[in-house]
């Protein structure tokens, strides 16, 4: 039974409280032709034919780039100063139920031994409103890595679309409770009698994937020099699109920028923290020109070892929701539910 | 805010010219209170601040035996270390750490310890060389065998002198083929065989490495054949950091991550892992 | 025609003239096309042609890709606007003439993303480049497999690229800055464009370059227009608008126009259009004597 009603007509209304109270409303809106989460002030901005937007809100809690210190270096010597970040209300509202399975993932990495707060101070604030799937596509397998449209793990409301493109509202995280309290007046008590449940769509699972046989065949390390990873992957041009749409992808990078240069005034510069990727060659390259991997397979293989065999062993997270970004954004297609595939018929 | 990646301020106390392109930077921290309580474990590792140019990662290399100060040793090859290269007495720098786990130096007691290093691997294992040297009483025999390409690569020159002088060490330099000089009264010859040719016993005895890739894998095999069992040797790994706290991504060998549950590994774990160095 | 390029290839194989052929191949639903390597004869089944072959494979000659170049001898699949960036490569002394085998193929068009095709191939989810297209007959070839197409480019280039050219065009400089700097403002530095292009062949990119940082590395706004902005500059002269930079981008920011815009640029300053002939060197990159620009002397 649902706990609430959510009018679609009372959505504006809902971004307007968000935002009134200095919160932040993000939801799939167009931008450049295609669904993006977007930061939106009015309902009108909301895009109604989205499957799932091209990039995670993972943004959210970790940014693509941000600042973490700042620095002068002067006459009078040197300055540091380290950033502070305290979050932001934030409603990432029309999230997909499989990428909100990805941030337990992400809080695994960023809480292991050390707490990285820049991500757990946002995410702290962040309430996650999923709606379930009416729609997929060829490049969704949410079942096939046990998952569905049905899911609500990570998610703090989940929401199920009527007929008449209002919402059933399921509260799941006491974030979510209250959040629901706090907008009572947008989220009705009762649902309307003929509410009908428009039916959720049930990606079919790949026939031809084992998630334990893909996972004892990556625990073995005699399987990590096994030709089929230069086989099945051949075709990867190294390019970093699969990892930064990735919702569950956390890698990063240091880095510093100048921000003023000499001159009267001291250089000042800013300490960053930016998205990298394992498949640039660089990533792992050290100083003395040495590379542990230096082969465009050994750096795909490490992201999907990563994925189906490291974060899972370490933190028994899911390292992949089944979201199918990474599918659909490859410039080559290479499509990683083949090389799952591929690897269950492994003897 | 605790913000794990913001580094601490440390002033470059004294600059020492190791070898070609190779410095040492003697290093205390700005702030007094830290100056004095601050403690790590030989083993441990930090992120070092060039502002302006980013972080770079080197073990300490001096023994927490030796209180007040931190050394680092690094040879000038990117643009962090570099910038850390042209840096002069009284400069700032930044320092996050220490990081890592730790050499078990208590379970070594009364026992023989034998160390291979090989050019720039040298300064982790100088940290216990030193913190053995300063309590000579706890341990047994100590062997050093010391390799790398010429003899002006060879660092630490004056603890070379020091520790050939001791009656308490045995130090065998070496240098590979090509790399002598005229006066060179070392070993010519690579750093396995030299260890091979040393026959250290491996009774009662640990052995710790540090060096290339490719030397840890052939050093490995000399051990095995001077009958070292994989659980009594020890090297401690290197790859590319970034956060130095396991969230960055880069420094995994296979499903290890070096910052985090390294970097100091036994034979057993390094033959464990996935080929991925 | 399919099974006229799979027969090719698997002579090609069979008689050892090659070692492996860079074509396109099914997903595992047949509904988008991949690259594929075949190196065995009888898996040239797997090779097939239709408009949604949209890669430009030439990407796998480069020097990029080293243990495809260690399978041995190449036969490529491709199309006349492919075989631009080959001959490019070719003048640029990336790659040999002999050192790979053309497999050309005539080519009514592809489809601009290959999710974009439901049916019939329709000239609206063509690419501008196909409604311009001179080379619809691959040149430069050592096998053709299809046949002659009588199509004709129209006089003046027509399509969306340049008719979004002449809207920037018609801007003052501060509109033509704004465009740019919002659409590189969605950059999330993926180097996706980078690594589908056959011309971005360094094996050390200007952004890996740290000492100094010519390009800074954050996708900030200041470091996405200079990336994007660089990267159009290395390809003045150069590029052959194949469009697979646009194809790739994950946000969708229109490299195709601004790259056509330097095409233009260099076709109406030296007469110059890369890709026809591997033994003209763009011009960017020649210096004559003659030259009617005394800048550099």
């Amino acid at each position: 039974m649902p706990d609430n009603f959510l009018k679609r007509r009372d959505i504006g209304k809902l971004i307007a409280s968000v935002r009134d109270a200095g919160g932040r409303f993000v939801a799939p809106a167009l931008a450049a032709r295609q669904a993006v989460y977007k930061d939106i002030s009015s309902a009108e901005e909301l895009d109604d034919d989205y499957i799932l937007p091209r990039n995670s809100y993972k943004e959210l809690v970790f940014p693509q780039t941000e600042v973490i210190a700042d620095f002068t270096i002067g006459k009078d010597g040197v300055g540091l100063k380290g950033r502070d970040v305290t979050g932001r209300d934030t409603v990432v509202f029309g999230a997909r139920p499989c990428e909100a399975a990805s941030l337990e993932s992400l809080r695994s990495v960023f809480t292991w031994g050390f707490i990285d707060e820049f991500c757990t101070k946002r995410e702290d604030r962040l309430v996650v409103i999923t709606i379930a799937c009416t729609k997929a596509d060829g490049a969704c397998f949410c079942t096939t890595v046990d998952l569905s449209p049905k899911s609500v793990t990570g998610s703090d409301v989940a929401l199920s679309e009527t007929d008449a493109g209002d919402y059933l509202v399921h509260s799941v995280s006491e974030k979510g409770k209250a959040f629901i309290a706090k907008h009572s007046d947008v989220f009705k008590a009762k649902p309307s009698a003929d509410a009908v449940v428009k039916p959720i769509i049930m990606p079919e699972r790949i026939k031809g994937v084992d998630l334990e046989k893909i996972k004892k065949f990556l625990s073995d390390t005699a399987h990590y020099e096994n030709p089929v990873w230069p086989e099945l992957t051949r075709k990867c041009i190294g390019c970093g699109a699969c990892t930064y749409v990735c919702p569950t992808c956390h890698c990063f990078d240091i880095t510093d920028e100048a921000t003023a240069y000499g001159g009267k005034t001291p250089f000042e510069g800013e300490r960053r923290k930016n998205w990298d990727a394992c498949q640039f060659d660089n990533f792992t390259l050290h100083a003395s020109g040495h590379n542990p991997r230096d082969t465009q397979f050994k750096r795909w293989r490490n992201r999907f070892m990563c994925k189906f065999n490291y974060y899972p062993k370490k933190f028994s997270s899911k390292g992949c929701v089944g979201c199918g970004r990474c599918i659909r954004v490859c410039p080559v297609r290479l499509d990683i539910t083949e090389v799952m595939e591929a690897i269950s018929k492994r003897p | 805010m605790n913000n794990i990646y913001l580094p601490q301020l440390v002033t470059i106390e004294d600059i020492y010219e190791e070898a070609p392109d190779v410095r040492s930077f003697r290093l205390v921290f700005k702030d007094k209170f830290l100056r004095d309580s601050f403690e790590f474990k030989t083993g441990q590792f930090g992120l070092y601040s060039a502002f302006g140019l980013g972080e770079s990662t080197f073990c300490i290399a001096s023994s927490p035996t030796r209180k007040g100060y931190i050394q680092c040793t690094f040879r000038r090859s990117g643009r962090v270390t570099g910038g850390l290269y042209d840096l002069s007495i009284g400069d700032t720098m930044g320092f996050r750490g220490p990081y890592g786990n730790c050499f078990p130096m208590d379970e070594w007691k009364g026992k023989d310890l034998v160390f291979i290093a090989g050019g720039i691997g040298l300064p982790p294992v100088r940290s216990v060389i030193w913190n053995v040297l300063d309590r000579r009483e706890d341990f047994g025999k100590v062997t050093i065998v010391y390799g790398a390409k010429t003899v002006a690569d060879l660092v630490y020159k004056n603890e070379l002198e020091h520790w050939e002088a001791r009656n308490d060490v045995r130090l065998v330099q070496t240098v590979d083929p090509g790399g002598e000089t005229p006066g060179w009264k070392g070993k010519i010859g690579f750093v396995p065989a030299i260890l091979e040719e040393t026959a250290t016993s491996a009774e009662n005895a640990i052995a710790v490495m540090c060096g290339p890739p490719i030397m840890i894998k052939y050093v490995l095999n000399a051990l095995g054949k001077l009958g070292f069992a994989d659980e009594d040797v020890y090297t401690t790994l290197e790859n590319k950091m970034k956060c130095g706290v396991g969230k960055c991504g880069r420094c995994n060998v296979g499903d290890i991550y070096i910052c985090k549950e390294g970097p100091v590994y036994t034979a057993v774990e390094v033959k464990r892992m996935y080929n991925d160095f | 025609m399919e099974n006229a390029l799979r027969k090719k290839a698997k002579e090609l194989l069979e008689k050892g003239e090659v070692k492996v052929v860079i074509g396109f191949g099914w997903n595992r639903d047949k509904t988008f096309t991949t690259p594929v390597f075949i190196t065995k004869p009888e898996d040239a089944e797997r090779l097939v042609w239709n408009p949604l072959c949209v890669n430009n494979l030439s990407v796998y000659l480069t020097r990029k890709f080293k243990d495809i170049q260690a399978l041995g001898r190449p036969a490529i699949v491709a199309k006349g606007c492919d075989i631009r960036n080959i001959l490019v490569l070719i003048s640029e002394g990336q790659l040999k003439r002999e050192d790979v085998f053309i497999i050309g193929v005539t080519c009514n068009g592809v489809v601009y993303r290959q999710e974009l095709r439901k049916g019939e191939l329709k000239p609206e989810i063509m690419p501008t480049k196909c409604h311009n297209c001179d080379v619809r007959n691959p040149h430069a070839t050592d096998f053709v497999v299809g046949d002659k197409s009588d199509f004709k480019p129209p006089e003046s280039p027509t399509g969306m690229v340049f008719n979004k050219i002449k809207e920037i065009d018609s801007k003052e400089a501060t509109g033509r800055w704004d465009f740019w700097v919002n659409e590189f403002s969605r950059c999330i530095k993926c180097y996706a464009c980078r690594q589908v292009c056959s011309l971005c062949y360094c094996e050390r990119c200007i952004t890996e370059k740290n000492m100094p940082q010519w390009i800074e590395t954050s996708a900030h706004p200041r470091g996405n227009l200079s990336w994007n902005l660089t990267r159009a500059m290395h390809l003045v002269g150069r590029c052959t608008f194949c469009g697979e930079c646009e194809r790739a981008c994950p946000v969708n920011i229109p490299l195709n126009v601004i790259n056509q815009k330097m095409i233009t640029v260099v076709k109406d300053a030296f007469d110059y259009k890369s890709g026809y002939d591997e033994k003209t060197h763009p011009p960017m990159i020649v210096f004559s004597p003659d030259d009617k620009d005394d800048f550099i002397k």
